[in-house]
């Protein structure tokens, strides 16, 4: 970690909301049933203990797409970082999971650390993943077997890498959405949203 | 041995002793006559060599004994030893012995042991056999005092049903006793039902008696009755015939009716069509009337259009009087509009014209207002500067006069100086000094005249820009008065001008609050899409990665479900020939069922029982088929059945080849009774067959002596 104990750097605040994702995904995966519950392991993190996965394969892209996101966190190139769930037995995206990065591009150019202490930044991300975890109790069940996907929005000018490729953005037909916490470190501010597929029921 | 040796040397010893003594007596003996004098001495030295001999035969002896004894001794040592040593081998013997044995009780001791120890065991098993054997004995006490109690129960049940068969024997003895009366009251009553049969006889008989002629009544009745009928029917007749009489008294009457009423059928039919055209006509004019009617409201309509048109002209009219444009027709009307219309439009347009002209203006005036703050302020600060310089100069006018002062002082100074010393040591410095003052001087007079050009340089400045001031305010003032001029014009056109903008101002406002409220709702369309994840694809771009767990969990669930779809298609195969073939499964598939133990073992048990059906048959032919022709050999007979129950029989003997007897059971099957059947070969044995089927009824014999006859024919013949 770059950061300093005083401020935050572009570097610094990269690697925290990299960080943020990587245990956020992880607990969408755990709390939607995606992958079996008996896969995670428990580890403490944010002051609170959080789920993380011990799938090799899911760990390997996992940390594929979070290696990339944060070079891009630290070129301001990234807008959006979206989960999408999708039901394997009709292909329909059942819930979308997007959190909206804004950069702050004069962290860019002024390299002074800013003034916000990790123990506030870490109190918002912690408010974040629990408002995640309480977000279950009014999301509709995903009674088939589901997968995952993480879709990236970009600049349009960004050079896209290798194993990567462009996508739609696989909206969902008929849905709605809630607005979440959002979290800034004072130089990334990260808002969260889940849409989810309107049941008939409702 | 050493025994032996010993006597034998003790026998030898014995012997030479003797042998020793006999010597010296025939020695002595034969000594003594010879010598009569030498007697003594020579008897003396015989004695006392005698004595010496004994003595010596003594002392040998007694070593001799002493060997003997030294010999026994060694003897009886060595016996001694031997034996000690038989005692050592023996004892060492018995020592094993007594270890084998040891080592024998040892292991019996173990075994014995381990019995112990099994017997323990055994015992511990037959204390808890018996602890089980006890708590079933228990159990069996338990059950035995259950079943003794049930005995009891049954016991008393039984006596319950003891008394109660006690009971029904006393019912049954007086039952019985009763029977008995209601025996002889039977036999009363039978006494009297004969007496009562016979006068049923007798009732009977007087019954047909009755019934003959009853039912000769019956037919006397039956026959009245149908001569009733036919009076009847006569009677209907006759009057049926008076009827038709009078009918047909009634038909010229009738004919004259028919042919009025056909006249007037065709009278009605006529007046109908007449009917229906007037019907027609009558819808025809209703029409018409309708339409009359609706016609009728037109008019008015139109009469009361006319009405309010011809007010409208004359309204028109009067306002062309009213308006004083010399109007009498529409035309002239129309014309005064469009000039009025071309009027407005050219006021419209100066309007826009004088508006363009009014915001440029009002821009200009806009960016000289900025311009002339700049200049005023840059005067002011110009005039700042100048006062700076001027409060400058006059402090360096005020520094010049202290220096010129201080320079009249240094001057003073240095005359003093220079009146009072003589020395020209301080007169270089002196001069030198006078040279940096002038210097000094000259240096402060520069910046001086630097000062005085900046200065002017700032006061030409300022003037100009006052003077560029004064332009932009005349200009201002120009404009403000042309713009009060044009305000002056403007206020002379028409109100209705004014009325127009401010429509038109008002539905600019209307409009500009509608795209506000659409503006509105764009942007929560857009945050809405925004929140849905909608991008601009001109500026963002959504990527993620190819082996991603949506797209492998995908193609994972199509392969699946092309494994399923392969498996289904091989089982509908598989199921297909299975029904076809009826169990023969040999497939080059790989997934192979194999065939359950059951239905294999039933196959197995099908050929087998096939195989033992087939064997039987055939064992069966083969038998009946040796029995058959050992009674024919045997009985002289060939036995066919020709139909069931029918046997045929051929003999050996037969003459041709029809020749046969039949014979057919009668009676039961299996029972044997037969019956012979008539045939022509039969007929030729007529006497046989009396004597031995109708007089002795023996078929066996009948058939033997046929043989015999049989056989004796062919041999004679």
């Amino acid at each position: 970690m770059s950061k300093t104990l005083k401020g935050i750097t572009l570097k610094g605040s990269a690697e925290l909301v990299a960080e943020f994702f990587s245990f956020g995904i992880n607990s969408i995966l755990y709390q939607r049933g995606i992958y079996p519950a008996e896969t995670f392991t428990r580890v403490t993190q944010y002051d609170m203990s959080l789920h993380l996965t011990t799938d090799a394969k899911l760990k390997n892209y996992l940390t594929n797409v979070i290696s990339q996101l944060k070079e891009w966190l630290f070129d301001c190139t990234v807008q959006k970082l979206v989960v999408v769930i999708t039901c394997l037995e009709t292909n329909e995206v059942l819930e979308r999971w997007q959190f909206d990065i804004e950069c702050d591009k004069t962290a860019k150019e002024n390299s002074t650390p800013r003034e916000k202490s990790i123990k506030a930044i870490q109190e918002e991300i912690r408010s974040v993943i629990r408002q995640i975890t309480a977000t279950v109790t009014f999301l509709p069940l995903l009674e088939t077997a589901c997968a995952f996907d993480l879709l990236i929005y970009t600049d349009k000018d960004l050079e896209v890498p290798e194993q990567w490729e462009e996508s739609g953005p696989q909206l969902i037909d008929q849905s709605e959405e809630v607005r979440l916490r959002s979290f800034t470190t004072s130089v990334h501010k990260v808002n969260s949203m889940v849409a989810y597929k309107r049941t008939n029921s409702m | 041995m050493d025994d032996m040796e010993d006597d034998t040397t003790i026998f030898s010893t014995l012997k030479s002793f003797k042998s020793l003594i006999s010597c010296p007596d025939r020695s002595l003996l034969e000594t003594e006559p010879a010598y009569g004098r030498s007697d003594l001495q020579k008897l003396y030295t015989k004695r006392v060599e005698a004595k010496e001999a004994a003595e010596r035969v003594r002392s040998h002896t007694s070593l001799l004994q002493l060997t003997q004894e030294k010999q026994q001794m060694e003897l009886s040592h060595k016996r001694a030893r031997i034996e000690l040593e038989k005692e050592a081998h023996s004892s060492s013997r018995d020592f094993q012995r007594e270890i084998d044995r040891n080592g024998e009780l040892l292991l019996k001791i173990k075994r014995l042991e381990e019995r112990e120890e099994k017997a323990n065991q055994a015992l511990n098993e037959q204390m808890e056999n018996n602890k089980v054997l006890k708590r079933n004995l228990e159990e069996l006490h338990k059950k035995a005092n259950e079943k003794d109690s049930k005995l009891a129960e049954s016991d008393q049940m039984i006596n319950e049903l003891n008394d109660e068969t006690r009971r029904l024997n006393q019912k049954i003895q007086i039952q019985e006793s009763k029977f008995s009366t209601q025996n002889l009251e039977i036999q009363a009553l039978q006494e009297q039902l004969d007496v009562q049969r016979k006068k049923y006889q007798d009732v009977s008989q007087k019954y047909q008696n009755l019934q003959s002629s009853h039912s000769i009544s019956t037919e006397s009745e039956l026959k009245m009755k149908e001569l009733e009928r036919r009076l009847a029917l006569q009677e209907q007749d006759s009057v049926i015939v008076k009827n038709m009489k009078s009918e047909m008294a009634r038909l010229p009457e009738l004919e004259r009716e028919i042919k009025r009423l056909r006249e007037e059928n065709t009278f009605l039919r006529e007046t109908k069509e007449n009917n229906s055209l007037l019907k027609e006509e009558t819808e025809g004019l209703r029409r018409k009337l309708e339409r009359v009617e609706r016609v009728m409201e037109e008019k008015l309509k139109a009469e009361l259009e006319k009405e309010k048109l011809e007010q409208e002209l004359q309204a028109w009219e009067n306002i062309g009087q009213a308006a004083g444009l010399n109007i009498r027709k529409p035309q002239d009307l129309s014309r005064e509009v469009i000039q009025i219309q071309q009027r407005e439009l050219n006021l419209k347009q100066q309007n826009y014209t004088l508006n363009s002209s009014i915001r440029s203006v009002e821009k200009a005036r806009a960016e000289l207002l900025p311009e002339i703050a700049q200049l005023r302020a840059k005067a002011q600060e110009e005039q700042k500067k100048r006062e700076n310089q001027d409060s400058l100069v006059r402090r360096l006018q005020k520094r010049v006069l202290l220096l010129t002062k201080e320079r009249d002082g240094m001057r003073a100074i240095l005359e003093s100086y220079d009146s009072e010393l003589a020395t020209s040591e301080y007169s270089p410095q002196l001069m030198l000094r006078v040279k940096e003052a002038e210097d000094m001087l000259q240096k402060v007079q520069a910046h001086n005249n630097e000062m005085e050009t900046q200065l002017s340089k700032a006061q030409e400045e300022a003037g100009t820009f006052k003077l560029q001031v004064q332009m932009v305010t005349a200009e201002l003032e120009a404009l403000k008065e042309q713009q009060l001029s044009d305000a002056e014009k403007n206020i002379f056109s028409t109100a209705e001008e004014v009325s127009s903008l401010r429509q038109k101002i008002e539905e600019l406002e209307a409009e500009r609050q509608l795209l506000e409220e659409q503006n509105n709702i764009l942007e929560m369309r857009l945050e809405r899409h925004n929140l849905q994840g909608d991008y601009d694809p001109v500026k963002t771009k959504v990527i993620h990665l190819q082996m991603n767990p949506t797209s492998i969990a995908k193609q994972q669930r199509a392969e699946d479900v092309e494994q399923l779809r392969l498996e289904c298609q091989l089982l509908r195969d598989r199921i297909r020939k299975i029904e076809a073939g009826g169990g023969v499964t040999t497939d080059d598939t790989t997934l192979i069922i194999p065939p359950s133990q059951e239905i294999l073992d039933l196959r197995k048990q099908m050929e087998s029982a096939e195989l033992k059906n087939q064997r039987l048959k055939e064992v069966f032919q083969k038998k009946i088929q040796e029995f058959r022709t050992a009674c024919y050999v045997l009985t002289g007979y060939q036995i066919d059945i020709t139909m069931e129950n029918q046997y045929r029989l051929t003999s050996v003997y037969a003459e041709h080849m029809e020749d046969s007897l039949l014979f057919k059971s009668s009676g039961p099957v299996g029972s044997g009774s037969m019956q012979l059947l008539e045939t022509d070969f039969s007929r030729t044995l007529t006497g046989l067959v009396d004597l031995h089927l109708f007089h002795q009824k023996s078929i066996p014999v009948f058939l033997s002596a046929v043989t015999i006859e049989l056989f004796s024919r062919q041999t004679v013949t």
